[in-house]
């Protein structure tokens, strides 16, 4: 009787574990409503311009070759930008930065000017007859103090690769945000792009590191952002977003943007205030 | 509230005139060891009286004096004993049960269902050592807490998913006390074992619903574990050699019938595996080192008899989760777990009063330090408790058991600590809260027996929490009652009022060991729940027993972090918070055996959980659910169906064989219905799919099922046994 049992068992686990142990899940998601996703820059010297393009259901299908990108961008808006009670009205014309590498599909001839704290005031109307509009100011610039670089002590073949150490000095007497971004050899290269802010600096100087990742001759372009704090939020929401997508451990997030109206669009209205320095890794 | 309290008070007042009686009492234990049995019956035959013994295994029964009296004395799993007295005044009688005569197993048992219909307590749990050591939960490890998650009512997370959700409660509405010590994190290896180590474990029980009024803190659970006392006959060990981890436990008598102890520790071991992998690909460029990660833990106690009316316990637990990973330029650190201090003090004043004094000290933490050259990083959260409490046992007769008593902890947490620096310390960063709250409560109960068929347990708690001049304070009044029908069906209902002052900061997917204890503070109101539960109970047989329970169960000043929140260094928590309500509502079956060669249990759960109007406390902040009129939303946690079926089969004396399949509905998680691309500035790649999260929680998993088979073979050297 026991020997009959304890045979049943063991046929009973030999067949549980020959069992296909791996299972496909298959996801029927929510109905989705397709929003705008606007993408716009204010950047002192270059022309009013941003990029409107729409969001789509997760599993749609990408703009193939024959539509793209007209499957992706949103035209026929009206839109302008008012600065100082002037308004700046932005063609539907597709535009091509070719040192940034990037698309706009709303752009203007006039250049912003560089007036740090007066408001930029974005208004777009859809052909729906939706509407949205955001608020932004520029900020100043924050200079980069002295990028120092460092190699290690010792005589380990690992050794001869250095970091490189930005610092920088903050304005303690109010909150501030900051982009950091960090490139090897050109700005195709991304090493290092994060949001911080100086609520957790204990007095005015801030360093950001790097590992020592960096030989005897490589270039470092150190980028440092001065940022919004909605431009902040909207970077850490939709980092939060990228990271939580399939992620168990992450917290998802809707992403958080400073467009409102009833267009229920997406995106982001800010300006880019930068300084940037390139130092050459030497002994 | 108001209508009851006078009821009970009355109550009190006439009962305590009523006398010419003496009294029984003392302590029952096993004989085998020594060890105190909580909840053993004590009979007077022909006089239909009795009583059980209290948590700490003292009991009181008064009775007629009379010239010839026989008293019974039983337990689950034990020989009778039965005793006959002369009893003409009040009389101490320490009893000691055996185990080691077969037993008329039917009769035991169905005594143990009987008792449960007696009783008062309804949406209880418990589970026994050794069926958490038949059912071994993962690669051969028993494990008392995962086992009893197999009770209905009692949903635990997914595979890797910690944490318990009893009730449609969240994961930090639990109180689990180990020797009346709170344990913050009862997780190792990220849930997949508990700390408690099922050698060292006594005892087992939770509270669904029906809350004592000793019992405050938390809204949807109380999970009680004890630790076993020492064997106080002869000294003994046992231990176990695992796939993953060993344990070893020593217990014997220090001073015959005096004084005993025990010790009881574990490790695991697949960091000495992986270090000498390390070692041995030293110079190996191509290979990346595998991190260290072991667990530990260590319980020890040690108990005193001072005499028939004294006896001290000091009793300790100390276990670490520890992840480490060193390199040239660059080491990871990473630590946390629990300690805790128990000293208790029994105090018998008469025949009629009992006293259990209790200090408990109790710590959680984790601390994670990471160095690259010439810079240092720390961050680490504490929650440290230091708590005094006592309760008295009064009985003035069979009718009233009358418990009241009082607590004080004061806490101490750090939230979110950091230090990041230069070695040179040019640069320096720190972040970082503390707080100090004073926690403090009192209690009064009553367990009433109004009539053969009806009783009741009345009872009332106050509690309060201060932290930097907020105090609050709230009166949970609790009442449970049980009407028999006959002898083999009661019908029970409760209520009870929670108040918790402590909020535990998790985010949305998982339980992790760097979730932040926060404390209620000026902004942030304590968590308050009200439950409803309505039952029968049923023996079916000599052999089944059968529990239906219904619960309703609001949930108020529920915290949910805000849309983008940083969890991670923030000295501005609470600005991440949004507060709401909840409703939890649904049903329990079970149908249970305890005899035979076949044992085990079928739990069915229908349950339903949501939370609603939920306000950011910072003004800017953003929680898309209401704002945009998703409305309600349900929980990760909200299971509709859950069902576990249990079997325990002896095959011989030898050989025992179980299997548990549980079947769940799919939690729920937050998935993006739609998605965007992002361009970027210069220099930032595109980012070609963004997923658009809208709706809270909006998909369901598919349902989970899981079947576990296990075979347990029991050795019996001549030097003793072994499982």
């Amino acid at each position: 009787m026991t020997r009959n049992i304890l045979l049943a068992i063991v046929a009973i686990a030999t067949v549980a574990s020959a069992c296909n142990l791996e299972q496909e899940v298959e996801i029927t998601l929510p109905e989705y409503d397709s929003r705008p996703v606007i993408e716009a820059y204010l950047e002192p010297g270059k022309p009013f311009r941003l990029l409107i393009t729409r969001s789509d259901g997760y599993f749609d299908e990408f703009p193939s070759i024959d539509n793209f990108p007209g499957g992706l961008l949103y035209d026929s808006a009206q839109v302008s930008i008012t600065h100082q009670g002037v308004a700046y009205e932005l063609d539907n014309q597709l535009a091509f930065d070719p040192t940034a590498g990037k698309l706009y599909n709303y752009a203007s001839s006039a250049t912003v000017p560089e007036n740090v704290g007066e408001p930029f005031e974005l208004y777009i109307r859809f052909p729906d007859g939706t509407e949205a509009f955001a608020e932004t100011s520029l900020l100043p610039r924050v200079p980069i103090d002295s990028v120092v670089i460092e190699f290690p002590e010792g005589d380990m073949p690992e050794d001869t690769l250095a970091r490189a150490l930005t610092y920088f000095t903050d304005d303690p007497s109010q909150v501030n945000f900051y982009r950091r971004v960090l490139h090897a050899g050109s700005l195709d290269s991304l090493q290092q792009d994060f949001v911080a802010d100086d609520q957790i600096v204990d007095d005015s100087l801030i360093v950001f590191g790097t590992g020592f990742d960096y030989a005897e001759g490589d270039t470092v372009i150190n980028t440092l952002y001065h940022i919004t704090e909605p431009y902040a939020t909207f970077l850490e929401s939709l980092n939060a977003a990228v990271s939580a997508n399939g992620n168990p451990f992450g917290q998802p997030s809707p992403v958080i943007s400073n467009i409102e109206g009833s267009a229920n669009a997406l995106g982001i209205f800010t300006g880019l205030i930068y300084d940037r320095r390139i130092d050459i890794v030497e002994q | 509230m108001k209508t009851f309290l006078p009821l009970w008070l009355s109550l009190f007042v006439l009962t305590l005139g009523t006398a010419q009686e003496v009294t029984v009492s003392g302590s029952i234990a096993d004989a085998d060891n020594g060890e105190t049995l909580i909840g053993a019956t004590v009979v007077a035959k022909g006089l239909d009286q009795g009583t059980t013994s209290n948590a700490y295994g003292f009991y009181s029964l008064s009775l007629p004096a009379r010239d010839s009296l026989t008293l019974t004395f039983s337990y689950v799993g034990y020989q009778p004993q039965q005793l006959s007295l002369y009893l003409t005044k009040d009389t101490t009688i320490n009893v000691e049960l055996g185990t080691g005569v077969e037993l008329d197993e039917v009769v035991v048992k169905a005594n143990s269902y009987r008792e449960q219909i007696n009783s008062t307590e309804m949406s209880v749990e418990a589970i026994s050592t050794r069926e958490a050591k038949i059912l071994p939960v993962l690669l051969g490890e028993s494990d008392i807490l995962k086992t009893i998650q197999l009770k209905p009512g009692i949903p635990s997370g997914s595979e890797g998913r910690t944490g318990l959700f009893v009730r449609g409660g969240a994961s930090d509405q639990n109180l689990i006390v180990l020797d009346e010590a709170v344990v913050y994190n009862a997780n190792h290896l990220f849930g997949f074992f508990s700390t408690f180590n099922t050698d060292a474990v006594k005892d087992l029980k939770i509270y669904k619903g029906g809350f004592p009024a000793q019992y405050g803190g938390r809204l949807s659970s109380v999970i009680d574990v004890k630790l076993k006392e020492g064997n106080n006959q002869e000294l003994s060990g046992s231990g176990g050699v695992g796939l993953i981890a060993s344990r070893l436990t020593l217990e014997g008598p220090i001073k015959e019938g005096k004084s005993s102890f025990i010790v009881s520790g574990r490790r695991t071991y697949v960091d000495l595996l992986t270090s000498q992998v390390n070692r041995a690909n030293e110079g190996n460029e191509d290979f990346s080192p595998i991190p260290d990660y072991y667990f530990y833990d260590l319980n020890a106690k040690v108990n005193y008899k001072f005499g028939e009316k004294d006896r001290l316990f000091l009793s300790g637990y100390f276990g670490r989760d520890v992840f480490g990973f060193d390199g040239d330029f660059f080491d990871f650190n990473f630590d946390w777990g629990n300690a805790t201090g128990t000293a208790r003090w029994n105090h018998v004043f008469s025949p009629k009063l009992f006293a259990n004094t209790t200090f408990t000290y109790s710590d959680y933490q984790y601390n994670i330090e990471n160095r690259i050259t010439g810079f240092s990083f720390g961050i680490g959260s504490n929650i440290e408790d230091i708590n005094l409490k006592t309760d008295f046992y009064y009985t003035p007769n069979n009718q009233h058991t009358i418990r009241f008593g009082a607590m004080a902890t004061q806490h101490n947490f750090t939230v979110g600590r950091l230090q990041a620096g230069s070695d040179d310390g040019i640069v320096s960063f720190s972040a970082g809260q503390s707080f100090d709250g004073l926690e403090f409560g009192a209690y009064v109960s009553d367990e009433l027996e109004l009539s053969e068929a009806f009783s009741a347990n009345v009872g009332l708690r106050f509690s309060g929490f201060n932290n930097d001049g907020k105090t609050y304070v709230g009166l949970e009044p609790r009442l449970a009652a049980r009407y028999k029908l006959s002898e083999r069906l009661a019908l029970k209902g409760s209520y009870a009022r929670m108040y918790q002052y402590l909020h535990l900061i998790a985010n949305a997917g998982v339980t992790l060991p760097t979730d932040i204890w926060y404390p209620s503070t000026e902004r942030v109101a304590p968590q308050r729940s009200d439950q409803v539960a309505v039952g029968g109970s049923y023996i079916l047989g000599d052999q089944y027993f059968l529990n239906l329970e219904g619960y309703y169960k609001w949930l108020d000043r529920q915290l949910q972090f805000v849309d983008g929140a940083q969890i991670f260094v923030n000295d501005n928590l609470e600005e991440e918070f949004a507060v709401g309500e909840g409703r939890a509502y649904g049903m329990e079956f079970s149908i249970e055996k305890k005899q035979g060669r076949l044992t085990g249990w079928i739990g069915y759960t229908l349950a339903l959980t949501r939370l609603q109007n939920f306000e950011t406390l910072d003004p800017n902040g953003r929680f898309a659910q209401e704002s945009e009129g998703f409305g309600p939303f349900n929980p990760i946690y909200d299971r509709r169906h859950d069902i576990s079926v249990v079997a325990m089969y002896e095959i011989s004396r030898r050989l025992t064989a179980s299997a548990t399949f549980v079947y769940g509905s799919g939690d729920l998680t937050w998935l993006p219905p739609g998605r965007f691309s992002f361009q970027g500035i210069e220099g930032v790649p595109f980012e070609a799919v963004v997923p658009d999260f809208r709706e809270r929680n909006n998909f369901r998993l598919p349902a989970y099922h899981r079947l576990d088979l296990g075979l347990v073979i029991k050795f019996f050297p001549k030097w003793g046994k072994a499982i």
